[in-house]
């Protein structure tokens, strides 16, 4: 179990500790610490490096350069935008809900970093290995729409109402199938722990061979979750302005920007471990393989966004209850067939 | 018992959203007023004036000459077309007949403009829709004819190249080869629009039986242009007048079915095709001679008053001139299509969402310099 | 339908992610202006000009102005030729209008500046001025040698006349 680098690693700096302090629980908290702040930075340090990536991306899909004045080949532009985001006024609009207002865009970073403490990075290297794993990581994520409801409905503002109306409606038409199509991951696996999933994998074969209409159906919703182009009805520019960030500015809004990069790197993640067989691959260390793959998804759904136009709000959530849905649960059929089948055999 | 059932039973309210005049996708400043029933539209009242600048009135304090670098300033993504209708228009007035050569110019660039302000419409529309790719490729195109008009006359936006009587200079060295080479090139990026987004499944629902126009519809708002050619009526006043050198050209007149926002962008889509059709033959026939006819330095129209129209890029273009027999025009009025073609805004978005009120917007191409004048 | 447009639009992007790029890096590369561009500062050829003020009449909006002085010789010299950028059009109706040619644009697009004094932008510069000292220092000379040739003329005439009246009178 404990081969990847990241898990040796880890139980090397255990190992010193061990030799500095001598107690163990000390050393489990520490350890514990460690953990947490390499999660913190690696959200924080991904969010950062995503925003040069998406813009990098949706340049040369559209035959430009994109950033590359601070820096080498600009790699120093999202250090220039966070400090000038960071240095801006900080401006309460008039009328706002104030402690929902300003709670909203903190509250956000809640869920998005908190489910990267289910992510299996390497081979034991799993932050909170828990026997529910799925399920937690499913029922935390969808708050962050509480988190929109709150923003836009705090804005006193008629955009933000809006974009915050349209979160919540459409958070209930995609996680529906969402879950739904993960159901055949679980039947497979027979398990809810992550890192099962991606052992399971690892022995036979990628879920998205055997599960290619759930693969489908999960990166259409993760879309959806994201708030992404062909499903970005919270933001909308061209049709509400900003939504529900509509009021947000400087320190504020970058919240809200770097949460949705977390999350982009959350479901990329995810992807590469329900369906890309996350750390496991031949030769190269489980790590690396790991960042392989999500790096190629979030690539993907970069693409996607810039491609893509937008679908109308009512078109989406009928196109989730009445497509994504039904086949979502023909899959999870076909699955329990197949199951059933490939044991008779 | 009435009040006790308004106490008991939910009650929803209408509101009202001010879309504008600083909005992302109102092109411009025009401020929409969208009487919501959550996210249905009950109605839209479009408000304009944000960007008026009087040009009728700026027009009559001025000499006839002096008139045309603000019909530039009209409808910006188009200006060739409007010096077109401007100049067609006292040309009328004070009887000149421009020559020959002139008027194979000016249709050369008049419809290059008309293939650069389509390729804009396609682009904002893009835009609108969340596509924002499709607008940067358009733009990326346009480029290379604002390329051939700079060479043209030394400006890519505010051209004034069509002047009284002809046009400013003859074109230069060099301008028919690159002409060609942009012709060459329209079917290959007009392939690349329609993988991105003809064939794109999620352009389709947006568009397709969204915001429908009838015929009788269009016609009561006195829509012109491709707005009313995708109602089905093939009206086209370079068809129908057959002004300048638009007689000697063969091209054909695309019209739509239904009138939805499908048929708006696919009008105009063909009429790109058409137009370098008509490019294509305005070079291959451009007689020698003459690029401006005998135009009096003090132009002094005889009294009287004239109404002409030519098609611009959004519909038919009018200018009405009174002239007192002064070198100023006593009163202008410019139809402007744009203005108009936004009556038809109501009927279109009501009973939409707000997505397609968007993408009606969009699908009729106003622009603002035009609306407000 | 069924995803196929969804990828042909994919594959067109893909192509350009890979593809050759056509954004201009400004300040490295730069553009080279047409020889039609009509933008930046008017320049003239002050010794072309002849003071006559069509441009300023053809002008829309009002937005160059012209000072002329007379040198003794009658001939008409400018002192300062004003051309306020903030209401210029750039509709080139000044250069066409010059029936000596001597207008002309400077096709610098680099024009923006912070003060809007710094829009009205003199065209004449110290060697027009310099110029014009000695153009007015020559028709003073050439008005006082003509002068002195007219006296001389005059007197001659005169003398003439004299004689002639002198020789009648006689």
């Amino acid at each position: 179990m404990d081969n990847g680098i990241v898990m040796t690693v880890a139980n090397l700096i255990r190992d010193i500790l061990m030799l500095v302090l001598g107690n163990e629980f000390i050393v489990s908290l520490i350890m514990k610490f460690i953990g947490i702040g390499a999660l913190l930075g690696a959200i924080s340090g991904a969010a950062i490096a995503f925003t040069y990536t998406e813009r990098k991306v949706c340049a040369f899909v559209q035959v430009r350069l994109g950033p590359n004045r601070v820096g080498p080949m600009g790699l120093l532009q999202p250090i220039a935008d966070m400090l000038k985001l960071m240095t801006k006024e900080d401006i309460i609009p008039n009328g706002v809900d104030r402690v929902v207002w300003a709670l909203a865009p903190i509250l956000l970073f809640v869920p998005s970093a908190l489910a990267y403490a289910f992510f299996p990075f390497d081979d034991g290297a799993i932050f909170a290995d828990v026997n529910v794993g799925i399920f937690l990581l499913i029922a935390i994520s969808s708050q962050s729409v509480l988190t929109f409801l709150m923003g836009g409905y705090a804005s006193n503002s008629k955009y933000g109402m809006i974009g915050a109306m349209r979160a919540v409606a459409t958070s209930l038409a995609y996680e529906a199938p969402m879950v739904f199509s993960l159901l055949g991951i679980v039947m497979l696996t027979g398990s809810l722990r992550m890192s099962d999933i991606v052992t399971v994998q690892g022995d036979n074969v990628w879920f998205i061979v055997l599960q290619p209409i759930a693969f489908l159906i999960y990166i259409t919703t993760c879309m959806a979750e994201t708030n992404r182009t062909p499903f970005d009805f919270v933001e909308c520019e061209s049709e509400i302005v900003a939504g529900a960030f509509t009021e947000y500015s400087g320190m504020r809004w970058a919240l809200f920007f770097l949460a949705e990069y977390a999350n982009l790197l959350s479901i990329s993640v995810l992807t590469t471990t329900f369906f890309l067989g996350g750390w496991t691959g031949p030769v190269l260390p489980g790590f690396v393989w790991f960042w392989i793959k999500t790096l190629l998804m979030l690539f993907v759904f970069l693409w996607f966004r810039w491609t893509f136009p937008r679908v109308r709000i009512d078109q989406m959530m009928s196109f989730c209850w009445k497509v994504l849905l039904p086949l979502a649960l023909v899959n999870v059929l076909l699955t329990g067939v197949g199951i059933y089948i490939y044991r008779w055999m | 018992m009435n009040e006790f059932n308004d106490n008991v039973a939910p009650k929803t309210e209408t509101f009202v959203l001010n879309m504008g005049p600083q909005h992302p996708s109102t092109h411009g400043v025009l401020r929409v007023e969208l009487d919501l029933d959550g996210e249905k539209v009950i109605r839209v009242r479009p408000i304009m004036g944000y960007l008026h600048r009087g040009i009728e009135k700026l027009l009559e304090s001025r000499t006839y000459a002096q008139g045309s670098p603000f019909t530039d300033r009209l409808d910006y993504v188009s200006s060739m077309n409007n010096n077109y209708g401007y100049c067609h228009a006292v040309e009328e007035l004070c009887g000149i007949e421009p020559p020959p050569r002139a008027n194979y110019i000016r249709a050369i660039v008049a419809e290059l403009n008309r293939i650069t302000s389509h390729m804009v419409f396609i682009g904002s529309l893009a835009n609108d829709l969340g596509a924002v790719t499709g607008m940067i490729y358009t733009f990326r195109d346009r480029e290379e004819v604002l390329d051939i008009f700079d060479l043209v006359c030394g400006a890519r936006q505010t051209y004034n190249y069509i002047r009284i009587g002809g046009v400013a200079q003859d074109i230069p060295q060099g301008f028919e080869e690159k002409v060609r080479k942009f012709l060459d090139r329209v079917p290959e990026f007009m392939e690349e629009y329609a993988d991105l987004l003809n064939g794109n499944e999620i352009f389709n629902v947006r568009l397709k039986e969204v915001s429908v126009m009838t015929k009788e519809e269009a016609l009561a708002c006195n829509m012109t242009g491709p707005n009313l050619r995708a109602t089905g009526v093939p009206f086209d006043v370079r068809k129908v007048d057959g002004y300048g050198a638009y007689p000697e050209f063969d091209f054909d007149v695309p019209v739509g079915e239904n009138g939805d926002n499908w048929d708006r962008y696919q009008v105009r889509y063909k009429e790109i095709l058409e137009s370098a059709k008509i490019v294509r033959q305005a070079l291959d026939g451009m007689p020698e001679g003459d690029f401006m006819a005998k135009v009096p330095k003090v132009l002094k129209p005889p009294k009287g008053e004239i109404f002409s129209r030519t098609e611009g890029t959004r519909g038919e273009l009018g200018f009405y001139i009174v002239s007192d027999g002064t070198t100023k025009p006593y009163r202008v009025h410019i139809r402007r299509p744009s203005f108009i073609s936004m009556q038809g805004l109501n009927p279109m978005c009501r009973g939409g969402l707000i997505g397609d009120a968007i993408a009606a917007f969009a699908s009729i191409d106003p622009l603002m310099g035009e609306v407000d004048c | 339908m069924f995803g196929k447009g969804l990828l042909t639009g994919m594959r067109v992007t893909i192509g350009h992610v890979f593809g050759k790029k056509v954004t201009f890096c400004y300040p490295e590369e730069k553009l080279e202006m047409t020889e039609r561009f009509r933008g930046g500062h008017l320049t003239m050829d002050y010794k072309k000009c002849i003071g006559c003020q069509l441009c300023a009449m053809a002008c829309p909006n009002k937005a160059l102005t012209l000072k002329a002085t007379q040198d003794a010789m009658k001939k008409r010299h400018l002192t300062s030729y004003v051309h306020e950028m903030g209401r210029c059009l750039y509709c080139n109706l000044c250069v066409e209008a010059c029936p000596t040619k001597t207008l002309a644009w400077d096709k610098n697009y680099a024009i923006s500046s912070w003060h809007r004094e710094d829009m009205n932008h003199q065209v004449l510069t110290d060697d027009d001025m310099k110029y014009l000292e000695k153009a007015m220092e020559d028709a003073k000379v050439a008005a006082a040698k003509k002068a002195e040739a007219d006296a001389a003329k005059k007197a001659e005439e005169a003398a003439k006349a004299a004689n002639d009246g002198g020789g009648a009178a006689n």
